[in-house]
Order: structure tokens, then C-alpha cells, then sequence
């Protein structure tokens, strides 16, 4: 096998209803799209560090996550490169390593991504409880498309699956 | 699991403590890496001071400190390179949300900078000994291995599917590969950065009650441990009362928790088996309820929990290789510091990350130890790694203890034929963040925090130190992003 150069990544917490959305939104796009496999796919959770092996170096990165833009709930918009607030935020614990510390590590260490794209929606809800709200469920399909709209962008192949028998 | 295996008083083969003992030991490693470097360094090393540092000096200081073989001044030069490009991007914003260029931060450029190197060489060290934990429990942090009766690790040497030599060689080299880094880094880094702030052995001190559990059990009953616990009253070390077995009456009796001051329904002050967990949120009152912690106490008194506690602890009990890492660590602080540190040092914010540090060094022997046992007992022709529990009619009670990274966890079941009637755990941050308890007397991170100077009230960071000196084990739920990278974290003096 091929060793991957573009990391689709899921990120949140599933139990805390919407946080949960960029990995609910990732598996489901791994169940109806056929990718090539140089493409991984990742539910990465609420990792944090763990996450470095599938960013370091890789050529893109395409996340999928819950982002406080301030808008209405729903609100879905894309985050990209320059415009990713990358920094070492001051933390009040460890598991509090979240993604901008992540990207920033990355950033350190001298192996960021050549490109990087944050598909971000406004939770309604970050509260405890294993099912999304309606309002943010209902927009998984944009998400779906936003994310095999990247990859066309991207050049990289990515086909519905044949149905299943 | 344990409290489960307590309660059913299970024997656990020996295999599967050994491979349970790794992967404490491994995670325990990992956790001190991460935290000293990656969350704890930052409030006293300044990266953008680093851009100073002359790396031929930054090179021979590091030398002259330990034989790492990874302080060449041209690794030094690649590091400041990569950090000016960083900082220089300007985007990042990293004085409007780190602390760097803060009135308290004091260390010379070329530490700064050594410093620096060695936070981005931990992030490989980390990912090596994580490994280890994944190898064994399939995935970290929340490992997949573990049943009650023992673990689902199938051992047969010779079997691609199971735990064989080739993965048990592959985990010996991890383990070998972070000795060097552990020894010749992070004590010295750890040891240089309590030298030069030698001021804060002077502060936060907090409680000195001190609570920790023996751990890596060595027989399949839980009465002998490769790690000894205990408690230690008043800073006193030669109070040490041990705790033998994983049946002890003295800690089994000395548990309990009040609700006086937390966020629950009622005011009562019970032991674990008894208590219940009823939420009722009545907003901040300062003098009445104001935590969603409860306070736990031991035989009635507040105790700090951590790798200090547990330092101590084994220090009193005589653990050679903790005596000689903390010996170690107080000559090279006395070194720097040019003048001489003793182990009274400890009872501080400062000896708090010192002892994370020679525990880390302590777990990672351990792993060899754990490792030798498991090769040795697989030799002998065992392979055995569970015994099937069967549950009882009628009521059983247990209680299961561990050393966690942050301290003593303890977990305590009420089981009903077979259905769980009460499940309380007591966790390492619960000890150390509790509010006051029935008899008002705080908590270890209040009573820490009594007398901090501020530099700078607005910023301060001198609060930050002594809270995360603790490890403090919060805010694991959610991680989002905010667009504009605002501040997330806000500390407020009262």
C-alpha cells in the first residue's frame, strides 16, 4: 500500500452532542465515497498530540470540526492556511491540548502540511449526550459535499460507492 | 476493574500484571513527558528569549550539563532557525496568548533555547514510549485490553496474531530508546529551570499531607508491589505509614468525602461505598457550596496527590532507585544553583515538577523491570492472562487503587448479585482541586496558592505555575476551534 499524503481528519468529542459533528461527518463520508489510497482517513477525536503522525509532513490535511465563527448555529464556512489561528494557546491542563497547539507543533517541528483546510460548523449544542441536535444533523450532507468538494478542488479522485448489494 | 477484582477478591494471573504494570508504567512515562514539556515548560521557558541565545554557548551548556548527544550547537542553530521563523509569521499572535516576554520568565536565552530543542525533541520521545501502550492495549489513551480477571492479551511466542517475541523485542527497543532522553535531558532541564527559579521552592507548598498507592503488583494477590505508597502527615517523612495490599484496612477506612462546600444535594461527609452523586447546581456562594468538586479526605484531613506524594512516599520507604534519582537531581540543582538544595526543597510548586521528573525516571526502569518479569514468566511456560470471574448472589463490596500519573485513583463498587449498586470514584484532581471539606480546611491548590506573588495581576502567571505544577486534569472534553483565536482560558483573582 501506498504510504498516504492527504489526511481527511475528523475531530471532537462524540459525546458531547455537536462537538461530535467533524467525526460523525468523516465516517459518514468514508461509507459512501470511495477514495484513493494515498487518502487516510481518520476519526481523530479529542486526540490531541496523538494526532501529530497524521499531520506531520503530510502534503494536505482536510479537517472536519466544530468552530465558534460567532455566527447562528448551522453556520458552516472553511478555514484555510494563513487564515488558521495557529498558536501556542495558554492552557489551564494537558488535556487541554487542542488542535491550534497541535498545527502549532507541527509548526515548530518544521513538517506542516503545504496545505491545510478546516471545514468548520457553529455547534447549537457542546452539551453531554451521544446524539447531535437536529439543527447541526441536518447539515451533515453540506459537510459531506463540502468535503468532496475540496478534494475535486484538490485533484484528488473521490467517487460515490457502488451501491451495496 | 480493580475495585471489581477486589470485591470478587479475584487472584490476577501473573502475566497479566506484568503487561497491566507496562502499561502503567509506559502511560506514566508519556504523561511526564508531555506534561513537563509540552504544558508545563512553557510557563517558565521563554521561546521568544530563545532567539537570543548564542547556540555555540546554548551547545556548551548543554554539554557541560549531561552527555545528550543531541545539543550540537549546529542542532541548536537548526532550532533557533526554525523558532524565528515561527515567531516571525505573523499571524501567531503568540504574545497576545502565551506569556512569553512576562516579567516573571528569567532564564538565560541560551537555557531558553536548550530548552526549546529539547520540547521538540519530546515530541518524538513521547510518540516512541506511547507506543508501547498502543502495542499492548490496542489503542491509548483509553486502552482495550482490560477485563476484570485480567487482560485480553493472548500470549504464544511463535503467533502472528498474538503477543509474540517480535512485538515484546519491539517494545523493548522503545523503552531502551527513551532511556537517554529521560536521563540526559529532561532530569537536567527539569533540575536547570528549579536552579534558576530557586526562589519558587519557596512557594506553593499548599498541603503537606501526602497520599500515594504502591503499585505493579509482583504476585497475583496485590500484597507486593515493585512501587511502595503511603501516607506522610505534615511534610514529615518519617510519619510514612505504608499501604501494604490491595485489601488495607488503614486506607480501605480512611476514605471519605464531603459535600459541604460542592454542588450536590445535602451536607454530609461519607465514605465512598456510601455516598451518592446528585447534582444540584446553586450558583457561586464563596462561603457555602461553590465546586463541582466534592472534598475527599484521609482519616479526616485534606492530602495532596501526585508524583511528589508518591515520590515522598517511596522515598521514605526506601525505593533505591527513587533515592537515587532524587539524590541525582538535588546535586545537579545544587550545582546550578551554586549552592546547596536539600530535600526540603520539595514542599513546593518547584518540587512538585522535580518529582514528576524522577518519577518519570523511576516508571521507565520500571518498564525494564515489568518487562524482564513478563520474559521470565512467559519463560518458565506460562501463559496464562485471565481467570473468569463469577459474581456471587447477594452484596460484595470492593476497592481498587492505582497510581496514576496525577496521583491515587481509587474506584469503589457496591455490587449487587452480579448488578452495580454504587460506583464512586475518588480520582487524583478530586484530592488536589477539592474545596474545603467538612471541617473547612482547603484543598491542596487553594492552600497552594496562598501568598503567590503576582508580577503582573492582569497576567498571572505565577498562579498558572503553581495550578499546573499540580497536573491538573480538567477541560478533557471539549477542544474547539475558535476562529479568531481568542482566549479560552481565563484565570480570575478574587
Amino acid at each position: 500500500m501506498q504510504e498516504p499524503t492527504i489526511t481527511i481528519l475528523g475531530l471532537g468529542n462524540i459525546l458531547m452532542t455537536d462537538e461530535g459533528v467533524g467525526v460523525h461527518t468523516v465516517n459518514e463520508f468514508d461509507k459512501r465515497y470511495e477514495v484513493p489510497d494515498y487518502v487516510e482517513i481518520i476519526d481523530g477525536g479529542a486526540a490531541g498530540l496523538d494526532l501529530l503522525p497524521f499531520i506531520e509532513g503530510r502534503e494536505k490535511v482536510l479537517m472536519v470540526d466544530a468552530v465558534n465563527f460567532d455566527q447562528e448555529p448551522g453556520y458552516i464556512d472553511t478555514l484555510e492556511n494563513e487564515a488558521i489561528p495557529v498558536k501556542l494557546a495558554t492552557k489551564a491542563s494537558m488535556h487541554h491540548l487542542g488542535l491550534m497547539d497541535v498545527l502549532s507543533i507541527v509548526k515548530l517541528s518544521g513538517n506542516y502540511p503545504k496545505e491545510i483546510c478546516i471545514i468548520g460548523i457553529q455547534p447549537k449544542s457542546l452539551e453531554l449526550g451521544l446524539d447531535m441536535t437536529r439543527e447541526i444533523w441536518d447539515k451533515k450532507e453540506s459537510l459531506i459535499e463540502r468535503i468532496a468538494e475540496k478534494l475535486n478542488e484538490w485533484k484528488i479522485p473521490c467517487a460515490l460507492r457502488s451501491p451495496q448489494k | 476493574m480493580r475495585s471489581v477484582e477486589n470485591a470478587l477478591q479475584l487472584d490476577i494471573p501473573l502475566n497479566a500484571q506484568f503487561i497491566r504494570n507496562l502499561i502503567m508504567a509506559a502511560h506514566g512515562v508519556h504523561d511526564h513527558i508531555v506534561h513537563f514539556y509540552h504544558l508545563a515548560a512553557l510557563d517558565w521557558v521563554d521561546i521568544v528569549s530563545a532567539l537570543k541565545a548564542d547556540p555555540k554557548k546554548a551547545s556548551q551548556l548543554g554539554e557541560s550539563l549531561s552527555n545528550w548527544d543531541q545539543n550540537s550547537a549546529k542542532h541548536m542553530k537548526e532550532v533557533q532557525d526554525r523558532l524565528k521563523t515561527f515567531v516571525s509569521s505573523g499571524q501567531l499572535g503568540i504574545y497576545a496568548n502565551g506569556y512569553w516576554g512576562h516579567k516573571a520568565m528569567k532564564l538565560p536565552p541560551e537555557v531558553n533555547l536548550l530548552a526549546s530543542a529539547h520540547y521538540l525533541q519530546a515530541l518524538h520521545f513521547q510518540r516512541r514510549i506511547n507506543m508501547v501502550v498502543s502495542i499492548l492495549g490496542s489503542k491509548t489513551p483509553n486502552i482495550q485490553n482490560l477485563a476484570v480477571g485480567g487482560v485480553a492479551n493472548p500470549i504464544n511466542p511463535d503467533n502472528q496474531s498474538a503477543l509474540n517475541m517480535e512485538r515484546l523485542y519491539y517494545i523493548k527497543t522503545l523503552i531502551d530508546e527513551v532511556q537517554g532522553f529521560v536521563r540526559n535531558a529532561m532530569l537536567v532541564d527539569v533540575a536547570a529551570v528549579a536552579a534558576l527559579y530557586a526562589e519558587w521552592t519557596g512557594y506553593g507548598k499548599g498541603v503537606t499531607n501526602y497520599l500515594s498507592a504502591p503499585d505493579m503488583p509482583m504476585d497475583t494477590k496485590g500484597t507486593a508491589f515493585a512501587l511502595p505508597g503511603g501516607y506522610i502527615e505534615n511534610g514529615d517523612l518519617g510519619t510514612f505509614k505504608p499501604i501494604k495490599s490491595f485489601n488495607d484496612e488503614y486506607f480501605k477506612n480512611g476514605v471519605k468525602e464531603s459535600i459541604k462546600h460542592s454542588w450536590y444535594k445535602g451536607d454530609w461527609n461519607k465514605h465512598p461505598w456510601e455516598e451518592s452523586t446528585d447534582p444540584n447546581h446553586t450558583g457561586m456562594q464563596y462561603d457555602g457550596k461553590y465546586s463541582w468538586v466534592k472534598a475527599p479526605t484521609f482519616n479526616g484531613k485534606p492530602a495532596q496527590v501526585g508524583p511528589l506524594a508518591n515520590v515522598l512516599c517511596m522515598y521514605a520507604a526506601g525505593h533505591a532507585g527513587t533515592k537515587k534519582y532524587v539524590t541525582e537531581m538535588l546535586n545537579t540543582i545544587s550545582a546550578v544553583a551554586k549552592t546547596k538544595v536539600g530535600p526540603a526543597a520539595l514542599h513546593s510548586t518547584i518540587g512538585r515538577i522535580g518529582a514528576r521528573a524522577v518519577r518519570c525516571a523511576v516508571l521507565l526502569d520500571e518498564c525494564t523491570n515489568q518487562w524482564n518479569a513478563l520474559i521470565a514468566n512467559i519463560g518458565k511456560g506460562d501463559v496464562k492472562t485471565f481467570n473468569a470471574p463469577n459474581f456471587p448472589s447477594g452484596e460484595i463490596r470492593g476497592v481498587g487503587f492505582h497510581e496514576a500519573p496525577r496521583g491515587i485513583l481509587s474506584h469503589w463498587a457496591v455490587i449487587d448479585s452480579g448488578k452495580i449498586k454504587n460506583y464512586q470514584c475518588v480520582v487524583p484532581s478530586t484530592w488536589n482541586a477539592a474545596p474545603r471539606n467538612a471541617s473547612d480546611a482547603p484543598g491542596p491548590y487553594e492552600a497552594s496558592l496562598v501568598g503567590t506573588p503576582l508580577a503582573d495581576p492582569e497576567k498571572p502567571l505565577e498562579v498558572l505555575r503553581t495550578v499546573h505544577s499540580f497536573d491538573p486534569c480538567l477541560a478533557c472534553a471539549i477542544h474547539m476551534v475558535d476562529a479568531k483565536g481568542g482566549e479560552i482560558v481565563k484565570v480570575k483573582a478574587l
